[in-house]
């Protein structure tokens, strides 16, 4: 068996790819940042396929017809409302949010590699050395 | 390697921004260029363009520096009988560079490029963790 069909190992290289590309996508952002009628674009968020659906939600209990709801569905809130400002010259680009988003895939990338090599070293463990 | 392309993208933005550096200390120097002729035309102001195209070996959008087009807004007059530059009434055409609007310029392009040598660095922290990785 092959180290790359170790499920770890696979899901970490498919990260490391997307985040690979998205780097590339927001170099091209950052550098046609001044380029007129340019829209910036990004890619869109990797989906692992689980083998079991996510924990289910939990319901509040209501022992009184009074009682409140609750928020039971965190869909409510956006962080990212996906908005943009286009410039007099038709230029869509942010450099402040480019940036932001460089730092975010730099810090993911880094946490996927020290996940890999961490990783490696359990192999380690067990073959005893 | 994505992260060599990624690279070469951000050269590019490196590049043409430093175009437009180059074609603004040109507009600042010559802000004083008077016509070598009476009654000609001084230095007229120069604005860089950008453009973007596909590069099909990186398959990615990287961006240029486009054709240098002159600004085509009037030249600023005044009236200096005595400078060899004057034409018969007496006036002299002056560049119609603003020093204001370069200096404005110069530092979008300056915020531009430093975000172009942001990402460089951000993308070679991450080739090092990649090696990292092989430290084990």
């Amino acid at each position: 068996m092959a180290i790359t069909d170790i499920p770890i190992f696979a899901m970490l290289r498919t990260k490391m790819q997307w985040h690979q590309q998205r780097q590339q996508v927001l170099a091209q952002n950052v550098a046609n940042a001044d380029t007129p009628h340019y829209r910036p674009v990004d890619l869109v968020d990797p989906k692992f396929q689980l083998a079991a659906p996510g924990p289910a939600t939990v319901q509040l209990a209501r022992t009184d017809p009074g009682h409140l709801a609750g928020f039971t569905d965190a869909g409510n809130f956006s962080n990212n409302p996906n908005q943009y400002q286009v410039r007099p010259a038709g230029n869509a680009v942010t450099l402040e949010d480019e940036m932001i988003k460089v730092a975010a895939n730099q810090m993911d990338y880094q946490a996927a590699t020290q996940l890999y090599s961490r990783s490696l070293g359990l192999l380690k463990m067990a073959v005893g050395r | 390697m994505d992260f060599i392309r990624t690279i070469a993208i951000a050269a590019s933005g490196l590049r043409a921004q430093a175009g437009r550096i180059r074609v603004i200390s040109e507009n600042i120097a010559n802000a004083d260029s008077l016509a070598q002729t009476p009654g000609g035309d001084p230095y007229r102001r120069r604005v860089p363009t950008f453009t973007s195209q596909l590069d099909r070996s990186l398959e990615a959008r990287t961006v240029a520096l486009g054709p240098v087009r002159p600004d085509t807004s009037d030249f600023k007059i005044k009236h200096e009988p005595g400078n060899p530059a004057a034409d018969a009434a007496g006036n002299v055409k002056y560049p119609n560079v603003n020093p204001l609007i370069e200096m404005t310029d110069m530092r979008d392009a300056q915020r531009s490029y430093e975000a172009n040598v942001n990402l460089i660095g951000a993308t070679r922290a991450m080739i090092q963790r990649t090696l990292d990785i092989l430290k084990g």
